[in-house]
């Protein structure tokens, strides 16, 4: 199931130098901490001239959505997934 | 051309003798597989990219595992359900598809320059004259299936077809779905001929069929071996020379149709039925296709309109014009005088507006009775200030309060 959630988030991220990749590591979120085990997919959108990055990622059997907006460097987290049907 | 012209006419061309050098790539249940590949939980279920959830949404890409229920392209969301309860269904995201295109698009530009996206989730390379050829297109292909999955994602298959044109190229990357890499060549297109069926050709769907049928054509080895007068009685068109070609493995596809028209179309989630019900629709339609046009620099001397009503009833209409036209409000203007006369007052389920008989806006033909260099300096001004902060931040009060009616779908950059 999928739930639209569209809120601020903290999110801990890593830039690597050598490799030259950038990923969040943990998302602080609700009173808990989830530990980011993989990013499924990294991709990025315009919204005019405003540059947004949005990482899928997946922590403790959750998916989620995070934007990052690269005109404030905010993150949103948009929405959680738990894979099943909705 | 450089075909063999003369024993074409006698009924006797040739199987193309050449090399493989065209490669078609199709990324396997795209906007699924993408899904599955941004959510490592959706992988391996059956899943459903659909146009909406609603149980009337229509399936746009099922994953593998909802194909292998039977799951397919175009069925409703409560049909998909009725073969699979537990079929999750998502929404289109057409950033991530068109991400994930540029990636891939990306990856492919390595291996040579002339590389066509025939859409968002195919890819032809012709490696005609490139030094990559010598180290052989399998190779390469295997090379580039395993650079898919490194570079731009885990989850991502692709079946590659290699053919010595683009018709066999993509026939062949049809072979062995997903994740296949096959070659149809003057060695094995008779064995593989003998094994498909008509309608298994790109481009021969039922109708096609039915009128190689009437011609005495059933399989596609008859279809193969048929003379031109014969495939003339099918098609009764140029088309029978171009299969006559495409068949023996000779390039006819390789044609750059060029930009003929711009058109937005929307499938409406509540039937409506009056012009002025569908007024904020069709101006919100225009807008989007105006602003394209002119962000490509074009100017239009016709516009068209076709709805479909929720009976199944289809009307359209195109009107010519006298002065082409490039403001959003004077395509409005003509697009709903087409709506106005529409002869049917049903519910429409599908409305669809395009401009044709495009010219290049390079220069402007200035009218007796308006300021037409005011009015391009003022759609310039609104078209920066949309391009700045995002479409539709200014809008014409029509379309005051229809929020985000109108999504995005999925196009992709040639």
């Amino acid at each position: 199931m999928i739930q639209k959630i569209s809120a601020p988030v903290s999110v801990e991220t890593v830039y690597d130098h050598r490799k030259r990749t950038i990923a969040p590591r943990r998302i602080f979120w609700d009173g808990q901490i989830f530990r980011i085990a993989q990013v499924g997919l990294h991709h990025t959108f315009r919204e005019g001239r405003t540059l947004f990055h949005i990482f899928s990622v997946t922590a403790q059997n959750l998916s989620f959505r995070l934007r990052l907006d690269t005109d404030s460097l905010f993150w949103t987290l948009e929405e959680i997934s738990d894979g099943l049907t909705n | 051309m450089g075909l063999p012209i003369k024993p074409a006419r006698l009924g006797g061309l040739d199987f193309n003798p050449a090399p493989s050098t065209v490669m078609h790539i199709d990324l396997n249940s795209c906007f699924a597989t993408i899904e599955q590949q941004a959510n490592p939980l959706l992988r391996g279920k059956p899943i459903a990219v659909a146009a909406y959830d609603s149980p009337n949404g229509c399936i746009l890409a099922p994953s593998v595992q909802a194909k292998k229920l039977g799951i397919k392209v175009g069925m409703h969301v409560k049909d998909g359900r009725l073969l699979c309860p537990d079929l999750i269904v998502l929404p289109s995201d057409p950033d991530k598809y068109r991400s994930v295109h540029l990636g891939l698009k990306k990856v492919l530009s390595v291996y040579t320059p002339d590389i066509v996206p025939k859409s968002i989730d195919e890819f032809v390379l012709n490696f005609a004259g490139t030094p990559a050829l010598r180290r052989g297109l399998f190779f390469i292909g295997q090379e580039i299936k395993d650079r898919i999955r490194n570079e731009v994602g885990d989850y991502l298959t692709v079946s590659i077809g290699l053919g010595p044109n683009r018709f066999l190229a993509k026939t062949a990357s049809n072979l062995h779905k997903p994740d296949g890499l096959d070659e149809i060549d003057k060695n094995n297109f008779l064995k593989i001929y003998d094994s498909l069926t008509l309608t298994d050709l790109t481009g021969i769907a039922r109708q096609n069929a039915i009128r190689l049928n009437s011609a005495g054509i059933y399989t596609v080895l008859d279809f193969f071996h048929a003379d031109l007068r014969t495939l003339r009685a099918a098609f009764r068109s140029i088309s029978d020379y171009y299969w006559f070609v495409r068949l023996r493995g000779w390039e006819i596809d390789d044609v750059d149709w060029g930009v003929k028209s711009f058109g937005h179309s929307y499938a409406l989630p509540k039937f409506l039925t009056k012009p002025e019900e569908l007024a904020p629709i069709l101006t919100k339609l225009v807008e989007k296709l105006g602003f394209r046009m002119r962000r490509e620099g074009y100017q239009a001397r016709g516009v068209h309109l076709a709805v479909l009503f929720r009976d199944h009833e289809f009307w359209h209409q195109g009107l010519k014009l006298d002065q082409p036209l490039f403001l959003s409000q004077d395509i409005y203007r003509v697009a709903y005088r087409l709506l106005s006369h529409s002869p049917y007052h049903l519910p429409v389920r599908n409305l669809a507006v395009s401009c044709f008989g495009l010219s290049e806006r390079d220069s402007l033909q200035l009218g007796l009775f308006e300021d037409k260099i005011k009015k391009e300096s003022l759609v310039s001004a609104i078209d920066d200030i949309n391009d700045r902060w995002g479409n539709f931040v200014i809008t014409p009060a029509l379309m005051a309060n229809m929020g985000d009616v109108i999504k995005d779908r999925i196009s992709f950059g040639k």
